[in-house]
Order: structure tokens, then C-alpha cells, then sequence
């Protein structure tokens, strides 16, 4: 029987053990140290490491990230907590133009290894600013990698691994995951960053999922079952690089591809996967036209009904897939 | 010996180091004007900004730093990065996108680094290198390699959002960083006095409780001398500084400018006080040089330029396969 | 009036909260401001402040208790106030925004954009899938000559014949030649040969016989649910290659029958479900592993007679012939897994009602009144639409107990 951790417990224990055993980790970002993080991810690490490792910056977005950076350029190893995902468009500059590209414009002189958290998605009632999926912006950065687990289980794995990662990564963190528990093995282990994970085999469509809508898709998939609709569902993990293989092994398998996910549809990661599903062999075993499900192009509103209708739920992934499957597309 | 009256330089400094000093200047100009040359010959690609007018600024910043201090540059970086010990060759070649290059041939006139000397590179981005000199600073004091990190950063920058939130965080943290700007007057061709509030740069470092001093820019002894006293600070763990140094660039913004904003006698009244005129003034009137000295030192420098232009030209240029080498550490699959 | 005090919202996405401790007990004094509470909430505990001042009554939250936000816990009396019931209403009146993690409301959601039918804008290209295309290339196939079952016509790859390249449909019409077949699924514990009477009065028909999963020559794989063995059944009949037949199965064939018409509804002409399992729960859980694990003809004999309303209809040659196949203990093995997997404890765990609902063929259901497996009032749940052919004195298994008038019924529409 293995243990169970919540997502934000997860997060909280890679980090512990990162800093832990490396004495250059550090943890930077707005109310993260007494107050414990506004999701409360880096709780009470400050009164084990200490206010200098477990640092309490300034609202200042763009500076304390390009602090992130050029810590990161010399020596530390520091993970940057943005208090929403939202608030990274203050920081812009320092995550497009420097940690992105400084390796490449000095010419592979420098690595910058740097984490950056950004805590994303609705649900919450916070509405607009508050509730942003911009994780596409940044997966469009060369020089950057951006990830999203799923599951408590691959929220500390991808974070150790983007600790290892002599480059940086953009860990996008659903807040509607924080609370979900899940086995999550004791100890130091990581998951290969631009690895998907197949969370479901099945033979009839395969939906490619991020962050919280891998489990809005098991759902959608677990109802489906029951008429005899054989769903396979993928976890992408990372955003850049994509785990290319896994996405057109299984189109070439199932012919029929769903993509889900809750930032804007227009111009987003499924408009990717399904670019590159019609660039590669796997083109010619499709047998239905490709769908994507995305979140509305609106922002997020505030009134609850309006905010699940901006993003894709269990019932349209349901209808969506029942169309594709049985030929209504 | 030395007086009282006699400028800090010559009391602090030996004459060793500021034979150096001159040298350098003098290479910052060639240089300049090397790479003005070459870009006129067609050899250059794109555009560069000329810091010619301010190396008594760039060297008098350097010259108190080893090769452990850090530096931020900026887009008019050439003069920080020969001061700061870079091999001319390596920045010409860079200039003309050979392999060879600072940068591979990648990063050009305006991303020019060199991390062995501690010059963590130039940027394109007004404000770039504000914050990422003080994460350089908080490794410094995480890691208690007692360097000094040196940001550059010219007037223009310090009306961006970085600038406050670098020299804050700076403060905050007792951090060991020295925030030098190069005032020359105008960003781009907007001028000080139309750009910002107050009539003294140096003025806000009050609103980040850290001392703020205003220099002449172009006296090489009094740009030395206050950053001696704020590396000082620095390494003692006080905090940072805010030197403001004012100097002025003779050539336009970048080789697209057509000077429409300032006057002719504004520059020659400038080109009066040419910065390397008055530290040889300074060299010989205490017998430090000779003005056979300073010939041959010019001369010397002109070989050094003709060299490095060589080695650049014959440089090779770098291989199209590799194109996305260096995007990551390990290459992506 | 009483202050209310409410459980309240302290954190964005709190949904509930639990109480942790009273810092006043019921009867107490307590002042505006003071702490009154704590609360827990699944980030933090928080202490929680009295909304007013006076004397603390009617606890209904106790330590440990969970409460949905907004919801009262209390009452604070002031000073004279008279004490009375707990007050209801008020605080309920002001309710709680609904929380995140809440059953999905009905959304008009974010559909799939509709695919614009530009077929109809005189566009003249064949419409057919990539999958298709390479599946007609491989086959030598041309794709001109296939006729396309998806939307607007397009060519999928289940248009694409298996075999040789035959023109896959007659263009005339009129024409008798290509007789709809009749596919036949049989049910639980039985086998093909069951259709025998009923094929009979059928007379020259092209029939096809389907064998169910755990069945005959299929026992090696399980399927651990209804969706498996549906899911294989679809397969199996994609494999036929069939465009269109008229689709007959018995009471768990039956089920696998509306399953495969659900899924692939433009090849199947008709539908006939015959005493269907599927349409609510209840079976006779002990007939079911009786017949399935009984190891001789002395104890299948009475269970098999269970099936039939007359049990002379089951003579003990019969018994004797459906126990020869039954010989093989993997066979009754793998039945009796299959019962456990879409029959558990004698409950049908499966429900096809909603895709009862969906077909849209022609659909009959055909039952026993005096069915004793499956109950037949199961059948009206079925849409109007699907008509009801119910037979006197007739119990699980119609198509041997009455074939003349099954096959009647099967030809009626020229099926």
C-alpha cells in the first residue's frame, strides 16, 4: 500500500528534500515564507531552512524573476513561485528575453538552471487575472520547457527533474490539483521531463490531456465505457518538448484524436498536437477529422456557470468524443 | 610623491595601473572606431552602439574589479567588456558572426559576454540586466565568494519598472552590487530633462535608503574613486550604490541615427573634454607617461585592433547544421 | 433577531469548513471581535471572530463537524433578547456560492466547432479519410468505387472492403440479388446452433451466426465487462465487413446487438432483441451459474428447463447435446467468469437504456411473458417507437419456444 500525499504536500516534499540536499537550492516568491505560499505549497519549509533559502520577495514580479535568473546564472539553484500564473505577464520580459535566451545569444557560455512555479487555471471564483492557462505562451519559447502534471505522483517527480535540468522549466500547477491526493513514492525520485504517460489504454479515440482535464478526460473516458466506447486518454506532462511518439503511436492505433485542454482553443496546444499529427506518418491513419476541445475565447468569468462554460467539462468531452466515434463529424 | 591635491587616482593607484587604465582606453576607442570602420567596409551585419566619448566611465568602473567581480552590461557594451579584460579578436569575431566569436556568432554587437572575465553579457533589453546584477549579487552573498557584482545601465533604464524593483530588492537584501549609470544624456533621442522627473539620477537612491553620488564621467579618477568607496561598501555587507556618471556618447544612438536631437556644438563643446585627452593630460603632468609614451601606447593599440580584425576576418563562420546548438544544455530529442 | 453566525468563506476555493474548537460554550458571553471559533479548512486552521455580542445559543456545528460555507453554526442573543428554537431560515436564505468541486451544471460549453457543409456549395471532391485512403491504396482499391457511410458521404476506413476488390454495392436498385443478411447473436451459455429452429422457418435466407466471447471457440480471453465483451463484439462485426444487415440477438446477445447498432447505426437495417438483457437490473442470478457451471446433464437438465415455459420442450436429448459442448471445464470456467463479470450476485451490471434510447433503426424487442430469467416488464422502458411483440405461455428463449412466429415477424419487414 503505498502512501498518499495531496498535490501541494507533493510539491512541498520535493522541495524539502531538494533543499535538503542541495545547498544552492533556494526558494524565492511573494508570501511564501511565514505565511507559508497563498496555496499554502511552500507551507512551514521557512522554519526548517531558514528565511535566506525560503525567501519572502517584494511584489515585484519582474525583478524578483530576473533576480531567479541571474542567481541562476552564478551558482544557485533557485525555484521561483509566482503567486499566480496570472502575475508571470509582469515578468514577461525577464522569462522570455533572459532565461529563455541568454544560453543561446552568449553561445552556450552559461546554462540558467531555474525553476518557476506558476500556480494556473479556473475554478475558483477568481476570475480574470486570476485564472489564466497561459502556459501555450511560454511553450512557445525556445530556450524554455514547460510541464503541467497531473497527479500528486508527477507534480514532485517533474519537480525534481526540472531541478536537475541544467535549463529552465515552467512548472504549471492546476490549483483545483492542490488539494487531490495520490500515491506519491517516499524519497527522491523524478519523471523525465517530455514524457506523456498513457493513463488509460483504449482502442476506438485517443484524447491527449493536460493538467486538470487528464482526469476530467478518465471520467468522460469511465462513461463512455459503459457504451462500449473504448477511449485511450494520454497525460501530456510537458508542453516543450512533447513526447511526440507517444501522441502518434496511439492516433495510429485508435485513427481518431481528441485534443483537451483548458487554456484558450485558438492557437494552442492542441492546435499543436494536431499539426503535428497531420505532419507525420500517423496522418494516414486517421480516419475522422481531428477535434479540440479548449477553453472558451473569452476571459475567465467570475459567475460559477459562466466559468465551468469556459472551459471544456466531463459532458462535452462526453458528446464531443460519442460524435467523433460514432460518426456524427 | 603624491599630494594632497592630487587627483585619487594618482595618490591610490600605481602607475602600473594606470598605464593600464590609458591602455585600455585607448583600445576602447580603436576598437570602436575599428568596428565603425568595418561596418562602413560591409563586414559587420546589423547595427552597433559606439561608446566612444565614454571610456573614462567604462575602464574607471572596472578598474578596482578582478576577474571574480561580476558585471551587467548594456547595449552600449563594447568599452565594459574591453575594460573588463575581454580578448579583442574573440569580440571582433563576434562582430563578424564567426564561430570564433564571444558568442559563437549567435549573439552579436549587442549580447557580447564574457562569463570567464565575470561579464555576464550585454543586453538588448533596456533594464535587462538590473535584476539579473542583483540575483548575480545574491548568489555572491549565498555562496560568500565576496565578489562584487557592477551593473551598467544608462539613463534610459532608469525610468523602467526594473530599476525600482532591482534597487529595491537590492537594498532590502543588503545585497553587494553597485548599479553604475552611464548618463550620457539621452535614450535614444529623448534627453534626461524631457525623460526624468528629477534633475539627478543619483537623487532616487534616497527612496531606496542607499547612497546615491553623481561623478564627472569623463574624469577617469573621479569614476574610480567613488566606485572604490561603493565596492568598498559592498564588500563590507552594507549595500548598494547608485553612481551616476555623466558622460556623453559622441556618435549617434546606433549607425541609424541621423543626430537630429542635439546640436554640433553640444558635441564638439563634448568632444572638448574627450575623456582619453584628459587621463594622458593627467599621466604626464605626473610624470607617469611621456608623450612619446602615448604615441607609442596609441600606435601599439592600433596593432592590436588591425591584429584582432585580422584574426576575425579569417575566422570561420559558424556551421548552418548547427543552428540550434545552445538553445538547451542537452540537446532536445 | 439573532446574529447568525455563519461558517465563512476564508480561503478561494473553500467549499466546507470544520469546526475545531469553541473558545465559548453554548450560554457563554461573547463580544463582537473577540475570537468565537476555530475553523479548518484543508490549507490552514483559522480562528474566527464573533460576529456579535451577547450569549452564545444553539450550537448546531460541534467540534469536528463539516459545514458547506455560509451555512449557520450559531445563534448570539443579545442582552433580553428572547431565547428561543433554533432559528431556521435566514441563514439558509443566503447561500453558498457554488463550489468548485460540485457536480458540472448543464453548459453550452465549448463545443467542437460545427464543420461547415460546404458539400452542398457544389464542391465535387471525394471525401474520404486519410485512414481510408491508405487502406483503399494498399488494397488496390479505387476509392471512386467505394461508397463513403460517414458524415456527407465520407469514405471511412470500414467502407474500405477487407478482401478483393468486389464494387462494394450494386448501383441498381430493384434488384434482388443483394438480399439484406440476418445476423444472429445468441445468448448467454448457449451457441449458434440455437438459431437452428428458427433458421429453419427462415427458410433461403443468407444468415450469419456471431459467437459471443467465452463462447464455443472464443474462451480463451474473458472480457472483464460488459464494455469488453461489447467492444469486442463491435470489432468482430467490423471484421464481417457487413454494410447492412438486419441484427437479431437473444438476451445477452441481445444486449450486444444494441450495442453494436449504438455504435455502427447505418449498418444495421433492422433491430431485433429478444427477451434483451441490458434493460434493468434484475436476472435470475442462480439459473445464470447453474447453467453455467453445471458439470453434467443431471444438473444442467433442470436449470436449462427454467428457459423455457414448457419443460418438455427441453428433452434430455437436447440437454444431452448442449452439455457435449460443455464438456471442456475451461468452457464452463470461463463462463462462469463472464457471469460474475456483467452478472454480478445475480444483478445485470450493465444498462442499455440510454442507448435503447439512441437507435434509431427499426427496433423490436420480442419477449415471454412467462420469461423466468429476465423479467419482461424490463421492455417497458423502451421508447415508443421500439415496438413490443410479447408472447403468451413463453418463457426466456421465444426463437425455440415459438420460430414460426419469430420468423413471421422477422419477414413482416421484408427482413
Amino acid at each position: 500500500m503505498s502512501r498518499e500525499l495531496s498535490y501541494a504536500e507533493a510539491i512541498r516534499e520535493a522541495m524539502d528534500i531538494a533543499l535538503g540536499e542541495d545547498e544552492r537550492v533556494i526558494l524565492m516568491g511573494e508570501d511564501i515564507g511565514v505565511y507559508g505560499g497563498a496555496f499554502q505549497v511552500t507551507g512551514d519549509l521557512i522554519d526548517k531552512y531558514g528565511p535566506d533559502r525560503v525567501m519572502d520577495t517584494p511584489i515585484s514580479e519582474l525583478g524578483g524573476a530576473g533576480v531567479a535568473v541571474g542567481a541562476a546564472m552564478t551558482g544557485l539553484r533557485p525555484i521561483f513561485e509566482f503567486q499566480f500564473s496570472d502575475f508571470a505577464t509582469l515578468a514577461m520580459e525577464q522569462i522570455v528575453n533572459q532565461a529563455a535566451k541568454v544560453r543561446y545569444m552568449l553561445g552556450g557560455a552559461v546554462s540558467i538552471p531555474l525553476v518557476m512555479r506558476f500556480p494556473a487555471g479556473s475554478g475558483t471564483g477568481a476570475a480574470a487575472q486570476h485564472s489564466q492557462s497561459i502556459e501555450a505562451w511560454l511553450a512557445h519559447v525556445p530556450g524554455l520547457k514547460v510541464v503541467q502534471p497531473a497527479t500528486p505522483h508527477d507534480a514532485k517527480g517533474l519537480l525534481l527533474a526540472a531541478l536537475d535540468d541544467p535549463d529552465p522549466v515552467m512548472i504549471f500547477e492546476h490549483k483545483l490539483l492542490y488539494k487531490m491526493k495520490g500515491a506519491v513514492p517516499e524519497g527522491r525520485y523524478t519523471v523525465p521531463i517530455g514524457t506523456a504517460e498513457l493513463r488509460r489504454e483504449g482502442s476506438d479515440v485517443t484524447i491527449v490531456a493536460t493538467s486538470i482535464m487528464v482526469h476530467k478526460a478518465l471520467e468522460a473516458a469511465k462513461a463512455l465505457a459503459e457504451d462500449g466506447i473504448d477511449c485511450e486518454v494520454i497525460d501530456l506532462r510537458t508542453i516543450r518538448p512533447i513526447d511526440r511518439e507517444t501522441v502518434l503511436a496511439s492516433v495510429r492505433k485508435t485513427s481518431r484524436l481528441i485534443c483537451v485542454y483548458e487554456a484558450v482553443k485558438t492557437l494552442g496546444i492542441g492546435a499543436e498536437i494536431s499539426a503535428m499529427v497531420a505532419e507525420s506518418d500517423a496522418f494516414d491513419y486517421l480516419d475522422a477529422p481531428i477535434v479540440r476541445l479548449g477553453g472558451a475565447e473569452c476571459p475567465i468569468p467570475y459567475n460559477p456557470d459562466l466559468e465551468k462554460a469556459a472551459v471544456p467539462q466531463v459532458p462535452d468531452i462526453i458528446a464531443a468524443t460519442r460524435d467523433l466515434v460514432e460518426g456524427r463529424r | 610623491m603624491t599630494t594632497a591635491n592630487d587627483p585619487w587616482a594618482i595618490r591610490n593607484l600605481s602607475p602600473d595601473q594606470l598605464r593600464e587604465a590609458l591602455r585600455k582606453m585607448y583600445l576602447i576607442r580603436k576598437f570602436e572606431e575599428g568596428a565603425e570602420d568595418s561596418y562602413t567596409r560591409g563586414l559587420i551585419h546589423g547595427t552597433m552602439h559606439l561608446s566612444i566619448g565614454q571610456e573614462a566611465s567604462a575602464v574607471g568602473a572596472c578598474i578596482g574589479l578582478s576577474d571574480d567581480d561580476k558585471i551587467t552590461s548594456t547595449h552600449r557594451g563594447h568599452g565594459h567588456c574591453v575594460a573588463k579584460g575581454a580578448d579583442l579578436g574573440r569580440m571582433f569575431a563576434e562582430f563578424f558572426g564567426k564561430e570564433t566569436g564571444y558568442c559563437r556568432g549567435r549573439g552579436g554587437s549587442m549580447h557580447i559576454a564574457d562569463v570567464e572575465k565575470g561579464n555576464l553579457g550585454a543586453n538588448g533589453i533596456v533594464g535587462g540586466g538590473l535584476p539579473i546584477s542583483v540575483g548575480a549579487a545574491l548568489s555572491a552573498k549565498r555562496l560568500k565568494t565576496g565578489a562584487v557584482t557592477v551593473c551598467f545601465f544608462g539613463d534610459g533604464a532608469n525610468n523602467e519598472g526594473a530599476f525600482h524593483e532591482a534597487l529595491n530588492m537590492a537594498s532590502v537584501w543588503k545585497l553587494p552590487v553597485v548599479f553604475f549609470c552611464e548618463n550620457n544624456g539621452y535614450g535614444m533621442s529623448t534627453s534626461t530633462a524631457r525623460s526624468t522627473a528629477v534633475k539627478r539620477i543619483s537623487d532616487r537612491a534616497v527612496a531606496y535608503a542607499m547612497p546615491g553620488v553623481t561623478v564627472d564621467g569623463n574624469d577617469f579618477s573621479a569614476v574610480a574613486e567613488a566606485m572604490a568607496q561603493a565596492t568598498e561598501r559592498a564588500r563590507a555587507g552594507d549595500g548598494p550604490t547608485l553612481i551616476e556618471s555623466l558622460t556623453y556618447r559622441w556618435r549617434g544612438h546606433s549607425k541609424s541615427d541621423r543626430n537630429r536631437y542635439r546640436t554640433k556644438e553640444e558635441i564638439a563643446d563634448w568632444m572638448a573634454r574627450d575623456p582619453i585627452r584628459r587621463m594622458a593630460d593627467m599621466l604626464i603632468a605626473h610624470d607617469i607617461l611621456t608623450d612619446e609614451d602615448i604615441t607609442a601606447m596609441e600606435q601599439d593599440a592600433d596593432r592590436t585592433i588591425a591584429d584582432a580584425i585580422a584574426f576575425a576576418a579569417d575566422s570561420p563562420a559558424p556551421d548552418v547544421a548547427d543552428l540550434t546548438r545552445d538553445v538547451y544544455t542537452r540537446p532536445l530529442v | 433577531m439573532p446574529v447568525v453566525v455563519i461558517m465563512p468563506k476564508v480561503d478561494m476555493d473553500m467549499s466546507h469548513g470544520t469546526v475545531s474548537a469553541w473558545h465559548v460554550a453554548a450560554g457563554g458571553a461573547v463580544t463582537k471581535g473577540d475570537p468565537l471559533f476555530d475553523i479548518e479548512t484543508d490549507k490552514a486552521a483559522m480562528e474566527v471572530e464573533s460576529p456579535g455580542t451577547g450569549t452564545l445559543h444553539h450550537i448546531i456545528a460541534n467540534i469536528g463537524d463539516t459545514v458547506a460555507i455560509g451555512e449557520p453554526i450559531a445563534w448570539i442573543y443579545a442582552e433580553g433578547e428572547a431565547v428561543g428554537d433554533a432559528p431556521q431560515g435566514p441563514a439558509k436564505a443566503a447561500e453558498a456560492p457554488a463550489p468548485a468541486d460540485k457536480d458540472e451544471p448543464p453548459t453550452p460549453a465549448p463545443t467542437p466547432d460545427q464543420i461547415s457543409d460546404s458539400a452542398q456549395n457544389g464542391e465535387t471532391g471525394l471525401r474520404a479519410t486519410p485512414l481510408a485512403r491508405r487502406l483503399a491504396r494498399e488494397r488496390q482499391l479505387n476509392l471512386s468505387d467505394l461508397r463513403g457511410t460517414g458524415p456527407r458521404g465520407r469514405i471511412q476506413a470500414q467502407d474500405v472492403p477487407k478482401k478483393a476488390a468486389t464494387p462494394a454495392h450494386p448501383t441498381s436498385k430493384g434488384h434482388t440479388t443483394g438480399q439484406t443478411p440476418i445476423l444472429l447473436i445468441h445468448g448467454f451459455a448457449s451457441d449458434p446452433a440455437s438459431w437452428a429452429r428458427l433458421e429453419r422457418e427462415l427458410g433461403q435466407r443468407h444468415i450469419i451466426r456471431m459467437e459471443l466471447p467465452a463462447h464455443g471457440r472464443l474462451t480463451g480471453d474473458v472480457p472483464d465487462s460488459f464494455a469488453d465483451l461489447a467492444r469486442r463484439m463491435r470489432d468482430a462485426f467490423d471484421d464481417l465487413g457487413q454494410e447492412n444487415v438486419h441484427l437479431v440477438g437473444h438476451s445477452l446477445g441481445a444486449a450486444a446487438a444494441l450495442a453494436i447498432a449504438d455504435v455502427r447505426p447505418r449498418q444495421i437495417a433492422s433491430l431485433t432483441l429478444i427477451s434483451p438483457a441490458g434493460l434493468g437490473p434484475e436476472i435470475n442470478g442462480a439459473a445464470i451459474t447453474g447453467v453455467a457451471g453445471a458439470p453434467r446433464v443431471e444438473s444442467l437438465g433442470p436449470w436449462l428447463r427454467t428457459l423455457a415455459h414448457d419443460p418438455d420442450l427441453i428433452t434430455d436429448a437436447y440437454v444431452r447435446a448442449i452439455m457435449a459442448q460443455r464438456q471442456n471445464p475451461a468452457v464452463r470456467q470461463a463462463q462462469l467468469a463472464l457471469a460474475d463479470a456483467v452478472f454480478p450476485d445475480g444483478v445485470q451490471a450493465f444498462d442499455l437504456r440510454a442507448a435503447l434510447d439512441r437507435v434509431d433503426m427499426p427496433t423490436r424487442i420480442i419477449w415471454g411473458r412467462n420469461d423466468r430469467i429476465i423479467p419482461w416488464k424490463h421492455a417497458l422502458s423502451a421508447p415508443g417507437r421500439v415496438s413490443l411483440n410479447l408472447f403468451e405461455r413463453t418463457g426466456h428463449m421465444p426463437h425455440i419456444e415459438k420460430p414460426a412466429e419469430i420468423a413471421f415477424l422477422l419477414r413482416q419487414r421484408g427482413e
